[in-house]
């Protein structure tokens, strides 16, 4: 929303059309879990997702594609997608980093001071498994080894264009959008 | 190629064996009443090969291209652990690398004058020293405790009126973990106590079980917008070790990266002070001038993040394939640039709050051995491209920036001074390269790495100089890989420069640092 009203004050629309997003996003590699009902969501969903980052101990980079989402060339506020700044107020938690010794804790509260129905979505490679990380004394190898997730963003780190259609599929697959 | 004979390699690395009575004496000697800088310091565990655990203390001196390692040896065994004397009392800079050697290794400062545990946040049992080789990742994984997880040591500021808040590990906005005590007084602070290491990877000991190539992956992943600078600085300390020298080209293609990637760091930062601000269409301009250099980093090297690219003996894309074409796009992102600057500087809401904000006195930036962007602000000439010049830096005619007064605005219109000359370094390559002056391979066709061998890397990164100690073992694998980020020499400086501010400036103030967790972390 402030991203438009800039727009027109930057004088020009740098966003990029959906259709361009999905193309740059690449095909088919959004991992889904088991666990994720198909419509499951309901209409809850619609047009209205609150994100709630979580850093649980990556290198930075995702964080950076994600602060990029809001830049005005993916602008993902124009999908009715936001971030916002307590676990309270999201409905997704977008979770990246092999989960740290240290930040399983924290973790877990976040999950648990996120009011249901919420989904979480572990975002990069070492969200994945551990990544590089993987097998180091002080990493968990993975969001799903700390909190339930329902689906995984590939990429080290994922490019924008990838997380914002990553995230739209799958609130598209949990939700019924119609 | 006539240039690569002046490229001589560990020329300016001397390493000193000292016992511990002399330990003190020979880092003051090297400190020099604060005109010598301590570069890095770190422990080195060689009990197999039967020297037991030693320690590095780097050491370098304004205006010379050297660098002075003090190697201890032969560790006192006391009661209650083996300890070592403490520089900190005379080298303040000291404090946090001898607070980590005590947490990594089990080896205690003598003296320090405030010995807690820093990184690893009493999530282990005492007498779990991850760095120590005779542990595995395995082993203390087992040991992992997360209900004995510590907070507790925080700084107490008691008086009239003055109460704490607690902010963190998550944070409100898209930023890294750590946790942040504030004890204010109204909507002053009067204190900042900082709680990092939430990122802690373990880094330092996955080096230990890869390959040296292999490495660069890692060394890429120490911090997001730095993994060009990381992995230059690690390959920079393999090729030292093997005793190569790169060819020109390749020398020139990572000096442009490293440029390219200083410059989307840069104008990403200026543009993030403006969320400081609450300033939103500073912010957006910001953001999108950034957005087109990671596109033209992606153009270029096929990642945004400039990763994939550095191997030890050069690199894997001939970034300076089309000059013309580059330059182009280069010659509008200045342009582009300029109007960003005047824009800002014009914004007289904007840039009234950056005066006198975060100021960071030259004294303590010194004491503490501030670097970067940190240290230039505050009037401390510390530039590695200008002190020690390596890769193509020697070749090209720029001066490093500073500015006299320590606070955001200072911090603000550095970048921007340092922002032009990395564009001006980028089209001076790129102009030499469609000249046909850059001929050549981009890298060595294998970089053999010798047993037992060391040496040191550095590049002047986008937040500071950053730091790689390597040694091989008998095996010529990795034996020590140690990392020095920018950021770990800088964080102990937040709570000088915020003290006395209001609590709404301190985004403000820690945007215009831009320091990484990770990094620091490790």
């Amino acid at each position: 929303m402030l991203a438009r009203i800039l727009y027109n004050i930057i004088g020009r629309k740098q966003a990029l059309p959906e259709s361009e997003l999905n193309a740059m996003a690449g095909e088919g590699d959004i991992l889904m879990a088991a666990g994720l009902k198909p419509g499951g969501m309901g209409r809850i969903f619609r047009r209205s997702v609150r994100i709630r980052q979580v850093d649980a101990g990556s290198c930075n980079a995702c964080e950076w594609e994600c602060t990029a989402l809001t830049n005005p060339v993916y602008d993902i506020q124009r999908f009715g997608i936001d971030f916002v700044a307590s676990p309270r107020h999201a409905d997704i938690l977008l979770v990246t980093g092999p989960v740290s010794a240290a930040m399983a804790n924290a973790l877990r509260k976040t999950y648990l001071a996120t009011p249901g129905p919420k989904l979480v979505i572990a975002c990069g490679d070492c969200a994945r498994d551990g990544g590089i990380y993987r097998g180091s004394y002080a990493v968990t190898d993975g969001v799903d080894k700390v909190v339930p997730v329902d689906a995984y963003i590939p990429g080290c780190p994922p490019a924008p264009a990838r997380i914002a259609a990553g995230i739209m599929k799958i609130i598209e697959a949990s939700s019924k959008i119609k | 190629m006539a240039e690569n004979e002046t490229y001589k390699l560990t020329d300016n690395e001397t390493y000193r064996e000292v016992a511990p009575e002399e330990f003190r004496q020979e880092c003051a000697r090297l400190f020099d009443n604060g005109r010598g800088r301590l570069r890095m310091m770190f422990a080195v565990d060689s009990r197999e090969t039967g020297e037991g655990f030693n320690i590095y203390a780097v050491f370098s001196h304004p205006g010379k291209d050297l660098f002075e390692i003090v190697v201890l040896k032969d560790l006192e065994e006391k009661e209650g652990g083996i300890t070592f004397p403490s520089i900190t009392p005379k080298i303040p800079a000291a404090h946090w690398y001898e607070r980590q050697i005590a947490d990594m290794f089990g080896l205690l400062p003598e003296g320090h004058p405030d010995p807690a545990p820093l990184v690893l946040h009493g999530l282990y049992p005492p007498g779990v020293y991850p760095l120590r080789r005779d542990i595995s990742h395995d082993q203390i994984r087992g040991l992992l405790d997360e209900d004995k997880e510590d907070l507790s040591s925080f700084m107490k500021v008691k008086g009239e009126g003055i109460y704490e808040i607690p902010v963190g590990p998550v944070h409100a906005g898209i930023i890294e973990p750590g946790h942040f005590r504030f004890s204010a007084v109204g909507e002053t602070v009067y204190y900042l106590d900082a709680r990092l290491f939430f990122t802690h990877k373990g880094v330092e000991k996955l080096f230990e079980r890869m390959g040296f190539d292999e490495g660069v992956k890692l060394a890429e992943r120490l911090s997001g917008v730095s993994s060009f600078a990381h992995s230059a600085a690690y390959c920079h300390a393999v090729e030292r070790m093997a005793g190569v020298a790169l060819p020109i080209r390749a020398r020139a293609i990572r000096t442009f990266l490293l440029e390219l990637e200083r410059l989307y760091n840069h104008i990403g930062d200026i543009g993030n002070m403006c969320a400081g601000t609450g300033f939103a269409i500073g912010y957006a301009k910001g953001a999108l001038l950034k957005e087109r250099l990671m596109g033209l980093n992606e153009r270029l090297t096929g990642s945004r993040y400039l990763r994939g690219v550095n191997a030890p003996g050069g690199v894997l894309a001939d970034v300076l394939e089309n000059p013309a074409e580059t330059l182009r796009t280069i010659e509008g992102i200045t342009g582009q640039y300029k109007s960003f600057i005047e824009f800002l500087t014009g914004a007289t809401s904007h840039m009234e709050r950056l005066d006198n904000a975060g100021l960071l006195s030259r004294e303590i930036a010194m004491a503490l051995g501030a670097t970067g962007v940190a240290a230039r602000a505050s009037g401390l000439d510390d530039d590695i491209r200008t002190a020690h010049p390596h890769l193509y830096y020697g070749q090209l005619v720029f001066e490093s920036h500073t500015r006299m007064k320590g606070d955001v605005f200072s911090r603000m219109m550095l970048r921007a001074d340092e922002a032009a000359c990395s564009l001006a370094i980028l089209k001076s390559i790129l102009h030499k390269a469609k000249g046909k002056r850059l001929e050549g391979d981009i890298a060595l066709p294998a970089v053999e790495v010798p047993a037992l061998g060391r040496a040191l890397g550095y590049v002047e990164g986008p937040r500071g100089s950053i730091f790689y100690y390597v040694s091989s073992g008998r095996d010529g694998r990795p034996f020590r890989v140690k990392p020095r980020a920018a950021s770990f020499c800088n964080w102990p400086l937040m709570p000088f420069a915020v003290h006395g501010n209001i609590v709404p400036d301190f985004p403000l103030i820690n945007k215009s640092f831009n320091l990484s967790y990770s990094g620091s972390d490790a």
